[in-house]
């Protein structure tokens, strides 16, 4: 019994020991360890420690900001210093975290400068192809005007291509008409083959003076919309029935003539106009020769009047 | 009477001058901590610091709050509680140059949204422009 009830004294003895250090332990876990605001101090220059973006740009002063934390969370009976420790923590806090945001400003203004220049440049380029593309539509203007000057010009010219083609036609023909030895008359050119192509009472052509008539040909193939009507005419010796009969011979040769050389007969009348109209004297020989010929009268082209 | 009581009458005021001397100068003995003028002196530069930075136009809350601690600083001082005095200093001084670090930061940052706006504008103005030409 007395060993148990020694055991039961000691037992009590540590149990009442322990409970007086648990009590002395527990008071000194209760007793503040750090000032009130420390830990919320603690924790904003924590954020500010973690922030990627300003934890490096004010080294100095999150430095002594941290300093300054470790001051305001040491143990401290006086609550007046206690909160006044805080209170410059805070604020050495407030002050690094504003350094580090005005470094990091300046440092994001080198990337602001450079998209400013380029802009500034895609601006600049933007006017440029503006200006360009309003040149090339002025250009292009200018270039449809041009065209249509062009056009215009190009119309005139033929306008005066026309003209001068008409007028160069009007030339040669006056020169054809004046290759022919024809007379320009009412009826149309008249041109006289005299009677050096016929021997007397005859109305077969002389071989070898056919080239008057050859540049006939030669007009009428130029102008084929010309028909050609062909007289014959005589003298006064002889009967007129004869002289008539003679003529239409004398018209109808050259008439064959032209045939043979290509020229549409339906372009061709030939008619005997016998001793009528006579151009000189029939009282002399050389009055007499000058009515023995064959007139051809090519008509004025049907659209002469253009 | 008067012969008589004469003498006593000066020895009692030359002892209670004599006290109230060893009093004064006792009373001086013991409120002797100087006053924080270091502090106060780093106060007034940080405050004429933030002034500079034209702090009251950005930083206007914290430059209140560091003259009203220097005031309450000065008050201190004339209340001979010269630990109030300097904590009130240095909270002054810490409250002024949170004042310039603000301002500057404040100026940074409209420095950039001055730059990232005339960007803004020329990309719009280029946007507007590409958008009304045919």
């Amino acid at each position: 019994m007395n060993t148990v009830n020694d055991s039961g004294v000691n037992l009590c003895r540590t149990l009442i020991a322990t409970a007086v250090a648990s009590v002395l332990l527990a008071a000194c876990a209760a007793a503040p360890l750090k000032p009130d605001g420390a830990a919320e101090a603690r924790n904003k220059l924590m954020q500010l420690q973690s922030d990627p973006n300003l934890a490096g740009r004010a080294p100095l002063a999150i430095k002594e900001a941290d300093a300054a934390v470790r001051t305001a969370e040491q143990p401290q009976a006086d609550q007046e210093l206690a909160a006044y420790r805080v209170y410059l923590a805070d604020r050495k806090i407030d002050t690094a975290r504003a350094q580090a945001e005005t470094r990091l400003a300046e440092d994001q203004r080198a990337a602001l400068s450079a998209q400013r220049e380029s802009a500034r440049l895609d601006a600049r380029t933007h006017e440029a192809d503006t200006a360009r593309s309003q040149v090339a539509t002025a250009r292009a203007e200018g270039a449809q005007q041009k065209l249509a000057a062009d056009q215009a010009r190009s119309e005139s010219d033929a306008a005066y291509l026309a003209a001068a083609n008409s007028e160069q036609q009007a030339t040669e023909l006056q020169r054809q008409i004046e290759e022919l030895q024809a007379r320009v008359t009412d009826r149309g050119l008249v041109l006289t083959l005299g009677d050096v192509l016929f021997e007397s009472g005859r109305a077969d052509l002389k071989t070898g003076t056919a080239g008057n008539l050859n540049k006939l040909v030669f007009f009428l193939n130029k102008h084929p919309d010309r028909s050609v009507a062909i007289e014959g005419y005589t003298d006064s010796v002889g009967s007129e029935d004869y002289n008539q009969a003679l003529s239409q011979r004398r018209a109808d040769s050259v008439r064959s003539y032209l045939v043979r050389q290509g020229i549409g007969s339906g372009r061709l009348t030939a008619s005997g106009m016998g001793m009528i109209d006579p151009v000189a004297g029939n009282d002399s020989a050389a009055g007499r020769q000058q009515n023995r010929r064959v007139e051809v009268i090519v008509s004025n082209p049907p659209a002469a009047s253009r | 009477m008067n012969a008589t009581s004469q003498p006593h009458r000066g020895s009692r005021v030359r002892i209670a001058a004599g006290l109230t001397g060893v009093l004064m100068l006792a009373a001086s003995c013991a409120s002797t901590p100087p006053a924080p003028t270091a502090s106060l002196q780093a106060a007034q530069l940080a405050i004429s610091n933030a002034e500079r930075t034209d702090a009251s136009r950005y930083a206007p809350g914290e430059l209140g709050e560091a003259r009203t601690k220097l005031a309450s600083a000065d008050t201190a001082v004339k209340e001979q509680r010269m630990i109030m005095a300097e904590r009130f200093a240095e909270e002054s001084r810490a409250e002024a140059e949170l004042a310039s670090a603000r301002t500057a930061a404040v100026k940074a940052k409209a420095v950039n949204d001055e730059m990232t706006r005339s960007t803004d504008t020329l990309v719009e103005e280029m946007q507007r422009g590409s958008g009304d030409k045919p």
